[in-house]
């Protein structure tokens, strides 16, 4: 009975502090609320005129937003590169860091959600997927246990926190045994997802591009630098606009984590540019398409021959010490390296799987504006929810949002 | 630390069942479709569906070769105006001269050269209601594929077998099929050139 | 219309109101209005009245699907967000509205039984024949014209192959043509399930070099001509990823899909490796005159926006004994369609004397569907 008194009076001064803030906070959200109207209207054409709205087609039937949603698991799995050296390792240096990462991983599943919602024919009826009332086709569908496992996931990443902001918010200390199990769980689970979610591809025996064992690592790689990069950037924002601590040591201990992820990654990249160009088989025609355009069709060039020389760039300036413990210069890398990696993991990978098409046929893609409209709406949906999550954690954290027991 | 692991262990084994769980089972036990088809045809049965009411009113004869037996369509009461001697009543000579109504004269012979085929190949002068084969025995018109095959073996099995010709009806038994005649006009028996009957638009456009 | 002559099968939602004859409205003068013609009027013409008055422009629409998506302007689309639960409602308030009459609430009690009816291929045979007669209710309702649909069920001792002669195929391409009609596919969006590929002599089956949309006379020289459509194979992939098994491969070997469980996400199209498959963007349209009244709830019947559909051999035709369209309408003989468990039948013979081939037979799909040449 008390808990409940606790929750709910934790649910008040939350809502009392997401809606007080200082004027830049207030336009922040304004500007996020109003571009997620516009995904909102865009997505209401998109239900009234149905999928023709995008740019897809039967030759290219993934685009944007299924690029988006295979990105941001990578994003969400990476919180686990926090998760790991606080819960489990004992690594004080990261503390602050974990509920940042946490909230950020809660935010980027909620956008996976969103996107695969958003890319789904027939949204009416998605409770057909819905194990129990539905029909769930598990094990044989690599997408039911993607929906198993991100869900799974964004439990875990919703209660751990939660538990130890509650606790805290009553004053109290929050106790290991309750939560280290689930951290620890959380740890194989962040593989799980991007594990699943590349099988997801690399199952495929239609699409050669997608069909090669490297596939899984690499995902995980990527998502060990784009991930971290971008709790970097945050908890760089973080420590401009207030008062919640972050100490610069923090912050190069996960300069370390994505300079190690981005190297690796790296490597995976070379042996597969080595394997698709040096004895270049039929399969290798999406490989070509990417890189070098087929038959005269070179749509995606201008986009991996931006992200290769920024993932080279960013590696090679993350790679030397003085350089990455430059806050400036490290945060140019995680930028670059985020676009990089957004764009060698989303458009690099989903839409040459379809080109050339099974019969040789080359249909190319481009988004259109209610697509993109779309897709940038879920992103500011993401993103506020990511601002209310931290807002209320470093609240909380700080010690200014308290339990009054006087209540 | 021996909580961990104990969270530890119980995590490896959920997921070593779970992918022993996983693995994809194959609803039947063959290898292959070839393998599958052989199996089961071996108990086969029979359907309950049939072509019959598909046939449209066509009169069929069964025609039996080489042990196998189907029917094709009737051609003698296809014929404008068989039988032929009805008109053809005395030696042809006689009636090229006559100022008789002239019903086929027009016909030009597009089928191999002609030191291999004239009209005498298949007609006979002497009885014009039946065909001849090439050592002059009489063919009926009803089994004109047998004057063909005399020439085209090859083409010829594989219609019987079904791989060349186009079935009447369904796939369901009995089986009815076209006959050379049907599709191949005797005189002049290749396919012509045609424009496609469709031509897609939208195509052009995704491809552009 | 009275409502002791219904056929279609009830979920007893609205009980209290079958009950009697009246709507129940307690409104003689507005809902039970459109009953008072019954008397001057001849049941043909109080039939189309009544379809006028209830649902009004929507018979008129092209793509009339019966899939019952409430007309919305774009301002109220966003109420589709929740789109199955507002059919709910509103199947349940127009039971209780006051200016309903009997169709649209029968109308609305099929749009709730629709949208709540579970995957086809669990059903029960009464099930089936219970959502078939609903979806034939609803077209009548809909556009004033019956349509005669089937259930039927895979017969025991068949198992659909199909063979094709590379050799005798002149490209004229009279089966898309059969086959669109038939199957009654988007006509805005121009969907065909059959490709035929012009491919150079000497180059084997170089497909990147083929042509799949030529425009001129047929056959051109030094070309041949092959189709590709769904092969139905026997390891299907597509069957494996759908994530709420909405295709699934029937007994006699058919690969279907029960469009109503279609959830749309793509998935079988990815893994498809023979372009199988194809994906209504848009609302489908077929001109009312065109339509094909001879439907199978698996097969040809109306499709609607964001679900997957593709060749099913014809189901509606197949399973009555009958060929394909396109094997039917193909004037050289180039396709033979068969039993491939009976040991006489022609697709067993192709097989077995002529030196057949598949298309990426290293997949391990095991399609059904084998080219020969003479």
């Amino acid at each position: 009975m008390r808990q409940l008194k606790v929750f709910s009076s934790l649910v008040k001064d939350s809502l009392d502090t997401i809606t007080h803030g200082s004027k830049k906070y207030h336009i922040w959200m304004a500007f996020l609320t109003f571009i997620m109207l516009v995904g909102m209207y865009c997505y209401s054409i998109q239900l009234d005129e149905g999928l023709q709205v995008t740019g897809m087609t039967d030759r290219v039937s993934w685009g944007l937003y299924i690029s988006n949603f295979t990105f941001l698991v990578g994003v969400a799995a990476a919180a686990v590169m926090l998760v790991m050296p606080t819960y489990v390792l004992k690594d004080i240096d990261f503390k602050q860091a974990v509920l940042i990462g946490e909230g950020l991983a809660v935010a980027a599943l909620i956008m996976c959600l969103a996107f695969v919602v958003a890319d789904m024919g027939g949204p009416s009826v998605l409770w057909h997927m819905i194990p129990g009332i539905g029909v769930f086709n598990f094990p044989n569908s690599m997408l039911t246990w993607d929906v198993l496992v991100l869900n799974g996931y964004l439990f875990l990443n919703i209660t751990i926190p939660f538990y130890i902001l509650f606790r805290h918010y009553q004053g109290k200390d929050s106790n290991p045994k309750v939560y280290v199990p689930g951290a620890i769980l959380s740890v194989f689970w962040a593989v799980a997802i991007h594990l699943v979610t590349a099988f997801l591809y690399q199952g495929l025996q239609a699409r050669p591009f997608w069909n090669n064992a490297l596939l899984g690592p690499r995902f995980l790689a990527s998502a060990f630098a784009a991930g971290p990069a971008l709790i970097i950037l945050v908890l760089a924002i973080i420590r401009t606009f207030t008062e919640f601590n972050i100490k610069d040591k923090t912050i190069k201990k996960i300069a370390l984590v994505v300079t190690v992820a981005a190297q690796i990654n790296l490597i995976m990249l070379f042996s597969e540019l080595f394997k698709e160009f040096y004895a270049p088989t039929h399969h290798s025609e999406s490989a070509y398409y990417l890189f070098f355009g087929l038959h005269g069709k070179g749509a995606l060039l201008p986009w991996i021959w931006t992200a290769i020389p920024l993932n080279i760039l960013a590696t090679v300036l993350l790679t030397f010490h003085k350089l990455r413990n430059n806050l400036k210069v490290l945060y140019f890398c995680c930028f670059i390296l985020f676009v990089a990696i957004w764009i060698e993991k989303g458009f690099g990978l989903i839409v040459p799987g379809f080109i050339p098409g099974p019969y040789g046929k080359i249909a190319e893609y481009t988004p259109t504006g209610i697509e993109i409209g779309v897709t940038l709406g879920i992103w500011a949906l993401g993103a506020m929810v990511f601002t209310v999550l931290a807002k209320t954690a470093i609240k909380i954290e700080t010690g200014k949002l308290r339990y009054k027991n006087s209540q | 630390m021996n909580k961990h692991t104990v969270a530890i262990q119980f995590i490896v084994i959920t997921v070593l069942a779970l992918s022993i769980y996983s693995c994809k089972h194959k609803e039947d036990e063959y290898h292959n479709v070839i393998e599958k088809i052989e199996a089961k045809s071996k108990e086969y049965k029979g359907v309950t569906v049939s072509s019959e009411s598909y046939f449209d009113n066509i009169e069929l004869i069964e025609i039996s070769e080489d042990g196998t037996s189907f029917l094709i369509p009737d051609r003698k009461n296809q014929i404008q105006s068989y039988a032929c001697t009805e008109c053809h009543s005395k030696p042809l000579q006689d009636m090229e001269n006559t100022d008789l109504k002239k019903a086929h004269w027009d016909i030009e012979i597009v089928h191999a050269n002609e030191n291999t085929m004239n009209c005498t190949t298949c007609h006979n002068p002497e009885n014009m209601d039946n065909l001849k084969s090439l050592t002059s025995n009489h063919i009926d018109f009803n089994a004109s594929y047998q004057l063909c095959s005399q020439c085209h073996t090859k083409q010829f099995e594989d219609w019987k077998g079904g791989a060349h010709g186009k079935e009447i009806g369904g796939w369901a038994p009995p089986r009815a099929s076209l006959t050379c005649v049907n599709c191949h006009n005797p005189h002049n028996p290749a396919f012509g050139t045609k424009w496609p009957a469709r031509f897609n638009t939208q195509k052009i456009k995704e491809r552009k | 219309m009275s409502n002791n002559n219904k056929k279609w099968f009830s979920l007893n939602l609205n009980s209290r109101k079958k009950e009697s004859n009246t709507c129940g409205c307690g409104n003689a003068s507005g809902g039970c209005h459109s009953n008072a013609p019954k008397q001057e009027l001849s049941e043909k013409e109080f039939f189309d009245a009544a379809v006028n008055a209830s649902i009004g422009e929507e018979r008129t629409r092209d793509g009339f699907d019966q899939v019952f998506d409430v007309k919305m302007d774009r301002r109220s689309a966003f109420k589709k967000l929740t789109a199955s639960l507002l059919i709910g409602a509103g199947a349940v308030s127009t039971s209780c509205s006051v200016i309903t009459d009997d169709e649209t609430k029968e109308k609305a009690q099929i749009d709730w039984e629709e949208q709540f009816k579970g995957n086809y291929k669990l059903m029960s045979d009464d099930e089936k024949k219970a959502t078939v007669d609903r979806l034939v209710r609803s077209y009548q309702l809909r556009t004033g014209k019956t349509i005669s649909m089937s259930s039927k069920n895979a017969e025991a001792d068949v198992l659909f192959g199909y063979a094709f002669n590379i050799s005798k195929c002149q490209g004229y391409m009279d089966c898309v043509s059969a086959c669109v009609k038939e199957n009654n596919q988007d006509r805005s969006s121009q969907m065909q399930y059959i490709r035929i590929h012009e491919m150079k002599d000497g180059k084997g089956l170089s497909f990147d070099e083929a042509d799949d949309n030529y425009y001129h006379e047929v056959p051109a020289e030094g070309h041949f001509y092959l189709g590709t459509q769904c092969f139905h194979c026997d390891n299907p992939p597509c069957v494996e990823v759908c994530p709420v098994q909405a295709t699934w491969r029937e007994d006699d070997g058919l690969v279907v899909v029960d469009y109503d469980w279609c959830v749309g996400c793509r998935y079988c199209m990815a893994a498809c490796p023979y372009d199988g498959r194809r994906f209504n963007w848009s609302k489908p349209e077929v001109p009312e005159n065109e339509v094909n009244h001879n439907q199978h709830y698996l097969g040809n019947r109306m499709r609607k926006k964001g679900v997957m559909e593709k060749c099913t051999f014809c189901v509606q035709r197949s399973r009555s004994g009958k060929n394909p369209a396109c094997v039917e309408a193909c004037p050289t003989g180039a396709r033979v369609f068969g039993n491939l468990l009976d040991p006489n039948s022609t697709i067993r013979w192709v097989l077995e004397n002529k030196k057949v081939f598949r298309l990426k037979e290293d997949l391990g799909t095991e399609p059904k569907f084998w080219y020969y040449m003479d």
